[in-house]
Order: C-alpha cells, then structure tokens, then sequence
C-alpha cells in the first residue's frame, strides 16, 4: 500500500517541475519489477539527447520502420530509390564533367561542359523537388494483408510533438484512402534520461492506426479501460489524480498545524 | 558518433553519403557554370605576388570576364606562360593587330622596373589575346584570396579541410 502512494507521488511531483517526467514511475504498482524493466530498457537502446528535437525525431523515425518490419508488414522503398537514383545521378554527371574537364582541358570541353551544367542542375531541381512535394516527410511506405499504408512524420520548430499521419485502404476498398492525422509528445516513449522505450510508442501506434493494430493486436490498448486488457497503457492515467490529490491535502495539512502551534506559542 | 553510422541501413547510408556527393558536385558544377559564362578556364583568380602594388596587393580575389576580345592598354588581364601553369595578373601597355589579323598584347606589372618580356617564354615577344589570356578583371574582393594561398603553401590544409567537411555532413542528420 506504501509502496503504491510512493510512486503516484512521484509522478505528479515531477510532472509539475519538468515538461519530461520518468516513464518508467507509471510502469507498475511494484517497485521491484519497476527497477528491473527500467535496467531492461537502459541496455537494450542508445541514449538520446533529451532537448535536441532532431535527434528525437530521427530516433522515433528510425524506430518506426523497425517496428513494422517485425510485424512482418512488407516494406516499399520506391519514394527512398528514386531520391537516390535522382542524386546520384546528379553526381555522375559532375563526376564525368570532372574528368573530361581535367584530362581534356578546358577549351576542348567547353560546349559539353555548358550542356553538363544545365543538366546538372535540371536534376538537382527534380530532386529536390522530389524530397520537398513528393516525399513530404515519408518515413514508412508498405502493405500489410492486403492494406496499403504510407506513414509521414513531422515536427514543429521548438516543439517537442511528434506529428504523424497515416495514409491507409481497407482490404474492401483498395482505390478509398483514409486518413488518420496523430500527435503525441515525445514524453510518451522517451525516459527523462533519453532513453528510447519501445512498448508505448507500438501501442500508440497500434492503438491509433487501424492497419497495424490489425497486424499487433496485442498492442492495442484504449484508454477507457475496455479492449485487449492483456497490456496497459504506458503514461500517467488521469483518473488517480484524485487520491493523490488526497495525499497531498494530507501531508500539508499536518505540516500547517504544527506551525500553527508554533505562532501561538510565540504570541 | 561512428556507431550511429553502423547502425544505418544501406539506404540510409548511401542517403547520407550522397549529402555529401552532393555539396562537392553543386560546388564544382558552380565553379564549372561560372567558367562557361565567363568563357574562362579559371574565372576567379588569386593575386599572389606584389607586382601589380598599389591596385592589387597580395592575397586579393579577382573575378575575369574573357568574352572582352578587343582588350585595350590599360586593361589588366590574366595570361598563363606558354609551358608553365602560374597565372599572372598584369596591366597591358601595348598592343598590335587587332580586327582581321591576330590581336597581340605586351603586359608589365605596375610595380615592375620592366615589362614582362623576360616573364614569357623562350622565344615568345607578346602575348596572343586568344591563345594566353585567360580573362581581364572586371572585379576584385580584397583579402579574401588569402585562404587559397595558405592551402597551396600548406597543401595538407586541403585534405584536412575536406575531410572535417566530409565528416560533418555524413553523421550529422538534420
């Protein structure tokens, strides 16, 4: 019972200092088990620096791919192949210009040259058009049993909310996109320390877009209490407010009478 | 920081290097498109001696335009020695032909007692204005050409520099 105040306690306290309160408080009612999985968490992912909102994002996008290949969702890379092939295209052409340029001298290559050039930068423009309209912040393209998905991550400067959305077809209706549009902040699956903690960021991934919670279900998890109930949700659950609350009352209720008891002494 | 680099996929290393394939081919395409407009093989040039003191001093940056054929005395141009690879940056004094037949230049550096037919090669008098001359300046940055000339006295700079470029943009992700 002492054990359960102790880490209600914490989490609120903590949340009212700092915008990153400790994930791992809300994990479970036993302070034993939440020691272990902590240590299980600092060994199995790199740290991250916590303010740094690029490293977050590139963290949380990196995870994203891994995440859906081990459920076995088939992975496109066509939007990554074509920047690719775009750029280095770029390149050779630079890289041939180069050397004809170098062994050849200029005068001999001069018209050639002026033809490289304008090709050079027609395609740096197709490019970076491509990553700017068409890519758009892709981090996941595939299918999963006969649904297409096509997930884009973005940030806002200075804002510690990931912002995805996810593009998917039902099996019934293959042409018919639907659209889902999610934030969380980053505090959801990031330690206060930077440590990247993998089971809430699948089951809010899970939770909020239907094709992958088709494909886990294990992960998904509603807030209200119905669902799986095999996992629980990972951040701090509104309801307990209340008795924490209590506690509080308590505690500083004690402390104002004691000093009460002071001043009339004194007077 | 190198293991962030191992732990990349294929595609996202190769995305990484080709960041940085591509700041080193835009900037040499730039140069190259420069060359092409000003239709010179080195549009940008470095003083690196006093003979041309008081107008240019050493480590000043000069831009060349060669498509100016019919140079006038007084111009400053830009010419290779026939044989050698040092451009030279002088101020014609003299001039011969022109119009139908070839236009043939005498230089000498401001700063200089005589003129440079001692500079040209064995056996050359003057300069050919299509075959030597690279350009005549039409704009000039003072002191920032300094760089350059402590990359060609120190040339280790040179690797040192682009491999710390290098470096930075393929680990860094933003």
């Amino acid at each position: 019972m002492l054990g359960r105040r102790h880490c209600q306690l914490f989490s609120v306290n903590t949340f009212d200092n700092n915008i990153i309160a400790p994930l791992g408080v809300s994990w479970s009612l036993d302070p034993v088990s939440e020691l272990e999985q902590r240590r299980a968490v600092m060994t199995s992912s790199p740290k991250v620096a916590v303010y740094s909102l690029s490293d977050l994002k590139n963290t949380t996008d990196d995870a994203l791919p891994n995440y859906l290949t081990s459920l076995k969702v088939a992975q496109n890379h066509n939007h990554t192949d074509v920047r690719l092939l775009l750029g280095y295209l770029a390149v050779v052409v630079s890289g041939v210009t180069f050397y004809f340029d170098y062994t050849l001298g200029f005068d001999k290559t001069k018209y050639w040259t002026a033809w490289a050039v304008a090709a050079y930068f027609v395609l740096n423009g197709l490019f970076t058009w491509w990553i700017w309209r068409v890519e758009k912040g892709i981090v996941f393209q595939g299918s999963v049993k006969g649904q297409k998905l096509l997930l884009y991550s973005r940030t806002e400067k200075h804002i510690p909310i990931y912002h995805l959305t996810a593009r998917y077809t039902s099996p019934s209706a293959p042409s018919l996109w639907q659209e889902v549009q999610l934030q969380a902040p980053f505090t959801r699956w990031f330690t206060a320390d930077g440590f990247f903690v993998a089971k809430p960021f699948q089951q809010w991934l899970a939770s909020e877009i239907p094709p992958i919670g088709q494909a886990d279900p294990g992960n998904v998890v509603e807030e209200i209490g119905r669902g799986d109930g095999s996992a629980r949700a990972m951040n701090v659950q509104p309801g307990r407010v209340e008795e924490v609350l209590d506690a509080l009352k308590d505690a500083s209720g004690r402390m104002a009478g004691s000093q009460g008891a002071r001043s009339r002494r004194k007077a | 920081m190198l293991s962030a680099l191992s732990s990349l996929q294929p595609r996202q290393l190769a995305a990484q290097v080709l960041n940085f394939a591509l700041v080193l081919s835009t900037a040499f395409m730039l140069w190259k498109g420069l060359s092409v407009v000003t239709d010179s093989p080195s549009p940008i040039v470095v003083v690196l001696s006093g003979s041309m003191e008081p107008a240019f001093q050493r480590g000043d940056l000069l831009f060349l335009w060669n498509r100016g054929l019919d140079t006038q005395i007084g111009e400053i141009v830009v010419y290779n020695v026939r044989g050698k690879d040092i451009p030279i940056v002088h101020r014609v004094v003299r001039r011969f032909g022109g119009g139908d037949t070839q236009l043939r230049l005498l230089t000498k550096g401001d700063n200089n007692a005589a003129d440079d037919t001692e500079l040209y090669a064995r056996g050359q008098s003057y300069l050919n204005r299509s075959k030597d001359v690279i350009g005549s300046v039409v704009g000039y940055i003072p002191f920032v050409g300094y760089v350059t000339i402590l990359l060609s006295e120190y040339p280790w700079l040179k690797t040192v520099m682009l491999g710390l470029m290098g470096l930075t943009v393929v680990l860094q992700r933003e």
